[in-house]
């Protein structure tokens, strides 16, 4: 067709804009910086892993031991491996439909019916996934173990009926203690989508003659198919990535986390942990590829410009069916919080009640652990800033300049939300563990480092939601003024975008300060944090010390994120999405 | 210092050498006289927004040059353009008061304080904002007609060499709407910097423009005043354009310098045009159309040899006049006539039969070719 034109042929031209653009050096420069730490620090890390994986067996070496698939062959060889693949998938599939049946109604409860304390429920319901699980975990054995006081009464009650509910410890346990610890994810995005959809949907449907069922089941649920699906997918990566709860107590129940901590910590072999990391992986992205199947078929557009009101039930069953509801979860999902504040005053909690009274629990923090409390401070901190300046700038990249490969990008960002923590640490491990120019075991750098692989994505998909939402001609105006393209960036495009920033930041602050998983593979003894001397503590049966330890943890992440709630316009959830 | 704007054989090609390749302008070139107010209007997706982007430098054409007075701007990045822009969402900065808001662009060009300061309320008192200005309240809690001003402020503030409006009246309500184009064009005259107007509103492009191109398509189908665009307009596609255009289908059967003679089909009514509105090349024999301006036709009840018979379909009471839409044969034209009378026809009504009279010196003969927008 342009043929018919004067131009085209003229490539001497079309070569003369492209030079310009390309002399753009400051974007150039920024831009480069992130992308190569990416490339350092995740994609050479993980090829590297892949590449151990078919190592023959090491002990307690990173030198090359010949190609082998001794691996492969161990892990599928080995009822213990294996055993431990499926209990994987069994407590996996089994938190995630769990979450989804008490999230999703709760979330309807709370969003469409009239009950008292909304915004109250909505906070209390997100406090569970900002204690570390493991805490959580110890708690419930506490008030489930084999003399657990919660346990005992109630087999008293149902001793009658000749049934008996089982020890904590064992798949049981680990189910139950993560459905109660990730529920808040699908709580949460359920409650956004029922308050948010709009009623204009709902109404015209009933006024075609719906009924109230029909319009659920044709209407409301197919929309939420997508937020229920991305919420599903965050509960199921976490729960088969998480490390502290089958650590306390999934007894001789070994799932891919302790695993993979067991092949190289006890064993020694690095190879063979890249390869059950491997396995790992495939699973995960297995079951991401199935989310998306399933969730791209229900991907919709919201015609509707304006947005009404939603109706509400009001009718006496309805609110005290959801009353009851949001209690028992409640009750159910802040028992260990309130069971560890508690702890964390007495000496001995084995009998029905706590026993011996103390403050030495909280004196001891300050004799030993204040170097534990400046690591986890330090390194968090240190992470959460470096997350924040990336994430912020590689959303702004994918998202406004729309590189070629952008969606490579992307998702070489977001590989380390789906990865389990302990599948990163060995691939660090894989990749600087052992060479003389960049051993980082051990050390600070390498610390921060994986926290930065892994929390990055926070910021960046909180930032990327909030500028698909921001008119670029807000940046084009600035640009016209006359200002260049940094100018524009500093003035203009950081103070817009600067609520998702520390939305992000404040989701990195909280779950690093607790994070377990990753570092329970890196830490040396310069570099122990909080959480792995909490895990220690547990370990060593040493419960009140664990108890005052995640007690202040639990303070200080609380007061975190009731400040950032305070501010105007910051939104926790969309770092949450994939 | 207000500049003319000269473009020479502009092409913009998106995706160029993919399946999906848009060739969005197609070898513009027109100049643009300074401190004129000059409308782009076209259909949506007809290149005017494309070339307003690409005037600003928010993208970079593929092809040609641009160039503000005697500088080639073709390469130039847009911020050292020196261009003003109003955008159809204002782009007001949400973060910033309407004086930082104001004073952005003097800023960015490190203007001494107590001059923006001086800058800044003269171009507020300039849009009618002074008051506004004292309380200085963020642009959010402004209305639509004032934030509006306020984008129209900023992109004064620094004495731009041009000004670009993409849309700036589409997300006002009809009647302010006319208010601010009337303020648009008493404030771009205050000023006399030369301004493309962007809009795909006719009326609004012959109310404000001093001069007006229409695009269809990536192509300028004409240049010219209101006058010139609604009275000779070159095309079918311009004529339905600017302002409505009915059309009937016809053939030449003699043509000679003095007039052409055109019949309409399956009547036999023979029209002669005379040389200045013909606006086709046609041989004897060729398809034509014969356009007509509402205001050229009549509906009447009486029957004529010159008339062609229709049927109602809907009286509209317009105010000033009453315009008829009446269906006729579809050898006729296949498209409902709309004819407007001073007065209401009082023996006429929805649904009758009558006949179409028109003014045959003031019909026009256009090219079949293109007529749809």
């Amino acid at each position: 067709m342009s043929a018919k034109y004067s131009m085209i042929e003229n490539g001497a031209e079309t070569n003369k804009i492209k030079k310009f653009f390309q002399k753009d050096f400051s974007q150039l420069i920024i831009f480069m910086i992130p992308m190569i730490f990416i490339a350092i620090f995740l994609l050479y890390p993980m090829a590297i892993t892949l590449v151990r994986a078919f190592w023959a067996p090491a002990e307690y070496t990173f030198k090359f031991t010949g190609w082998s698939l001794e691996g492969f062959r161990t892990f599928f060889g080995t009822k213990l491996y294996l055993k431990a693949l499926i209990n994987s998938i069994i407590v996996s599939l089994s938190v995630t439909i769990f979450c989804i049946l008490i999230g999703v109604p709760m979330g309807y409860c709370v969003a469409r019916v009239k009950i008292p304390g909304k915004k109250l429920l909505v906070s209390l319901g997100i406090l569970p996934i900002i204690m570390p699980s493991f805490v959580g975990a110890y708690t419930w054995v506490i008030l489930l173990g084999n003399n657990g006081i919660v346990r005992v009464a109630i087999n008293w009650l149902l001793k009658p009926f000749g049934v008996t509910i089982p020890s904590i410890y064992g798949m049981f346990g680990m189910i139950l203690c993560m459905t109660l610890t990730y529920y808040p994810f699908v709580f949460q995005m359920a409650y956004g989508a029922f308050s948010g959809a709009n009623a204009l949907l709902e109404e015209s449907a009933s006024l075609m003659g719906a009924g109230r069922t029909r319009i659920m089941r044709t209407i409301t649920l197919p929309l939420i198919i997508p937020s229920l699906g991305a919420s599903a997918l965050l509960v199921f990566v976490r729960a088969i990535g998480n490390f502290g709860i089958p650590a306390v107590i999934g007894g001789n129940n070994y799932v891919l986390p302790t695993l993979i901590k067991f092949a190289y910590s006890g064993a020694g072999d690095i190879n063979l942990a890249s390869s059950i990391a491997v396995i790992n992986v495939i699973i995960t992205g297995l079951v991401l590829y199935l989310q998306k199947y399933i969730v791209s078929r229900h991907e919709y557009e919201t015609i509707s410009a304006t947005h009404t009101e939603i109706k509400q039930h009001t009718s006496f069953g309805a609110r005290l069916f959801a009353i009851i509801l949001c209690l028992i979860v409640l009750i159910f999902s802040l028992l260990p919080q309130v069971t560890i504040i508690v702890m964390s005053f007495f000496k001995r909690w084995t009998g029905l009640l706590p026993t011996g009274f103390t403050w030495e629990n909280y004196a001891n923090i300050f004799k030993k652990s204040s170097h534990e409390l400046f690591n986890s401070f330090f390194l968090s901190i240190t992470a959460t800033l470096m997350c924040a300046v990336f994430g912020s700038i590689l959303a702004y990249i994918t998202e406004r300049k729309r590189p070629k490969g952008a969606a490579l990008l992307d998702l070489s960002i977001m590989a380390p939300f789906i990865l389990p923590g302990t599948v990163v640490s060995i691939a660090l491990l894989s990749a600087f563990g052992g060479n003389g120019i960049f051993k980082l075991t051990g050390t600070y750098a390498i610390l921060i480092i994986s926290y930065m692989i892994r929390r990055t994505p926070y910021v960046y998909r909180s930032v990327a939601a909030n500028l698909t939402q921001l008119n670029p001609s807000l940046e084009e105006a600035s640009t016209i003024s006359g200002a260049t393209w940094f100018y524009t960036f500093r003035r203009v495009s950081v103070p817009l975008i600067m609520p998702a920033i520390i939305s992000g930041s404040v989701m990195t602050l909280t779950t690093l300060l607790q994070e377990l998983s990753t570092t329970i593979l890196l830490y040396g003894a310069k570099t122990r944090t909080v959480p792995i001397q909490i895990f220690n503590a547990v370990n060593e049966n040493n419960l009140g010390r664990a108890s005052a330890l995640s007690t202040v943890l639990l303070i200080v992440v609380f007061a975190i994120i009731y400040t950032m709630n305070t501010r105007k316009g910051t939104d926790l959830s969309s770092s949450m999405k994939m | 210092m207000s500049k003319t704007v000269r473009y020479e054989n502009v092409n913009k090609i998106f995706g160029l050498g993919t399946k999906n390749e848009v060739h969005a302008l197609k070898d513009v070139t027109f100049t643009i006289n300074e401190g004129e107010l000059f409308c782009l209007l076209g259909p949506s997706g007809c290149g005017k927004t494309t070339l307003l982007r690409n005037t600003a430098g928010l993208d970079t054409i593929t092809s040609g040059k641009m160039y503000y007075g005697d500088v080639d701007i073709s390469t130039i990045p847009p911020y050292k353009r020196n261009i003003g822009m109003v955008f159809q969402s204002y782009a007001l900065y949400p973060h910033m008061s309407i004086f930082e808001n104001v004073a952005y662009g003097l800023r960015v060009r490190k203007v001494p304080n107590d001059i923006v300061k001086k800058k800044v309320t003269e171009v507020m008192e300039l849009v009618g904002l002074q008051e506004e200005l004292k309380r200085n309240p963020s642009p959010t809690a402004l209305s639509g007609g004032q934030q509006q001003r306020v984008a129209i402020a900023r992109a004064l503030v620094y004495d731009p060499d041009v000004l670009l409006l993409d849309e700036p009246l589409a997300n006002l309500d009809a009647k302010l709407r006319r208010y601010m184009r009337a303020e648009i064009r008493r404030i771009q005259k205050a000023t006399n910097i030369t301004t493309i107007f962007v809009t795909h509103d006719q009326e609004e492009a012959m109310a404000v423009g001093d001069r007006l191109a229409v695009l269809r398509k990536g192509l300028v189908e004409q240049i010219g005043t209101s006058d010139e665009l609604y009275n000779q307009p070159r095309n079918a596609f311009v004529a339905n354009f600017i302002g409505k255009m009915n059309f009937f289908n016809a053939h030449v059967v003699s043509k000679d310098a003095e007039e052409t003679v055109a019949e309409i089909d399956s009547t036999g009514i023979r029209v002669a045009i005379k040389p200045e509105r013909q606006h086709v090349d046609a041989k004897v024999g060729d398809q034509v159309l014969i356009g007509g301006r509402p205001e050229y036709l009549s509906v009447t009840t009486q029957a004529s040899d010159k008339a062609v018979p229709g049927k109602v379909r809907i009286i509209q009471h317009l105010g000033s006049f009453i315009r008829y839409e009446v269906e006729v044969n579809g050898n006729i034209s296949p498209v409902t006539f709309e004819i407007d009378m001073d007065s209401l026809q009082k023996d006429i009504h929805e649904g009758d039969t009558i006949n179409v009279t028109f003014d045959q010196s003031r019909v026009a003969l256009f090219s079949p070719e293109g007529r749809e927008i």
